[in-house]
């Protein structure tokens, strides 16, 4: 088969690392594979986590547990694009704790305190109901156990909260423990340029 | 207070006084009929519950409401189409920039109102289609949060708008003119009294009451207007996956909820104890 490499896809390939390259570490790592190689990539659609139609049930965590990286080499990401911005968002708090003064809940949910939020825009002193929040989760906390996920998901929230694989800690075993273990067989391997990260 | 169900209308199917693909929205007239706004048709049902007509939208409907001269008012995307009774197209309102996504229509001495979740606002205006004034758009300072991605609110006998802010876990009251009054309402996460999750209530109806709809999970309720719970009118039956429920009362005080999921309207009344 001929592997002809055209001045096109020179262009293309060199464009796609610059827009890669600047959306940090695991799409960094992402570059240097060759076109054409496979990586593994969570299915939101099929992981218990985030796919619909899957409610009053434990978050999975197997991501956290099967995976032989330390850390996990899963991740989850907020697209702020789908983001309700809410002002209790259940995947920050853990929306049945007791209710505070200020009409919060008391607790947080994500156990390793990986999720921050600030206010957006002009912020209302006199009543905090009033605004909304950006949501930021820290990579380098998230161990990618899935709680915020299922909390996320529709109808509760918007479902923009899903599992990614951090490409930079992946080391892309040929039979990933987590697909193993995976019950929805959500861990799937996609082509290097169809890969998100 | 108690609620029971008595009646169970329409289903999801291609039959008669089926719905196919979406139920959006209910509406009930002062003789009881119900109308469904669902995919892009209005099904009118009489009191009780059989099939009386139904008539095809230029767009998919995204609400409902019958006016006391009984014509029919469907909210779509950037527009209202107004029919009379018998489904006959008497009037097309189109406004790009005050009418993005139409999810509730009523009505308050004798002008128009509609919920735009696009704008996050909603609309009056007057019966002739021209716009009057905003109300909810700066509620001081950000407008209703709708993260559910619907305005709905309902008029009591007095005029005031009763506006579900689910973002805000409250029912917020307006004068006509786009006044604040104040609300009901607080967040709680397993008070039943409180409003649950991301964004409750998603949906409102007032008529001596405040009726309301959750989602996550599902279920209806009723408030005096001074914002004492005072019945779960129903949880269990709704699809644990629903959100967004219509919510109507007829003058007998019956509450006709419409499963998203289902597809199915259920009707409640209350039980003397």
């Amino acid at each position: 088969m001929s592997e002809q490499f055209t001045r096109r896809d020179l262009l293309h390939q060199a464009a796609r690392g610059t827009v890669l390259a600047t959306m940090g570490g695991g799409a960094g790592f992402l570059v240097r594979k060759a076109h054409g190689q496979v990586v593994w990539q969570v299915d939101a659609a099929r992981c218990l986590n985030s796919r619909l139609g899957e409610v009053g049930v434990e978050a999975c965590n197997l991501c956290t547990t099967k995976c032989v990286v330390a850390l996990s080499a899963v991740r989850a990401v907020n697209e702020h694009s789908r983001c309700g911005r809410c002002n209790i968002c259940p995947a920050y708090f853990n929306i049945t704790s007791a209710v505070d003064a200020r009409g919060l809940p008391s607790e947080k949910l994500c156990p390793r305190d990986a999720i921050t939020r600030k206010p957006i825009g002009k912020a209302d002193p006199e009543d905090p109901a009033n605004n909304f929040y950006e949501y930021l989760i820290d990579e380098e906390k998230c161990d990618g156990c899935g709680k915020c996920v299922m909390q996320c998901k529709e109808p509760l929230g918007l479902g923009s909260i899903i599992l990614r694989i951090r490409y930079n800690r992946c080391v892309d075993c040929n039979r990933c423990a987590i697909s193993t273990a995976c019950p929805k067989d959500a861990l799937i391997q996609v082509p290097v340029e169809k890969a998100l990260t | 207070m108690q609620y029971r169900q008595v009646a169970v209308i329409g289903g999801k199917g291609a039959g008669p006084g089926q719905f196919g693909a979406s139920l959006r929205a209910i509406a009930v007239d002062a003789r009881g009929n119900i109308y469904a706004a669902n995919d892009s048709q209005i099904t009118v049902f009489d009191a009780a519950g059989r099939l009386r007509r139904r008539w095809s939208t230029s767009q998919p409907v995204h609400s409902v409401a019958v006016a006391g001269d009984g014509a029919v008012y469907t909210g779509q995307i950037r527009q209202i189409e107004i029919f009379d009774g018998a489904g006959k197209l008497v009037h097309t309102w189109r406004d790009d920039a005050l009418l993005g996504r139409v999810t509730a229509i009523g009505f308050v001495d004798g002008d128009v109102l509609a919920g735009d979740a696009t704008g996050r606002a909603i609309r009056r205006f007057d019966a002739g289609g021209r716009f009057r004034n905003n109300i909810g758009r700066d509620n001081p300072l950000n407008g209703l949060l709708i993260p559910n991605g619907v305005v709905d609110f309902g008029v009591d006998a007095h005029g005031i708008v009763h506006a579900a802010n689910p973002g805000k876990h409250r029912v917020e009251r307006y004068t006509p003119a786009g006044e604040l009054l104040g609300h009901i309402g607080h967040f709680h996460g397993t008070d039943p009294a409180g409003f649950g999750g991301c964004c409750n209530p998603t949906n409102v109806a007032v008529r001596d009451r405040i009726y309301v709809t959750e989602k996550a999970g599902p279920r209806a309720k009723v408030y005096s207007f001074s914002g004492e719970l005072e019945a779960v009118i129903a949880a269990d039956v709704f699809d644990a996956n629903c959100k967004n429920m219509s919510i109507a009362v007829d003058r007998r005080g019956r509450v006709y909820i419409g499963d998203t999921v289902k597809l199915t309207i259920f009707v409640f009344e209350p039980v003397a104890i």
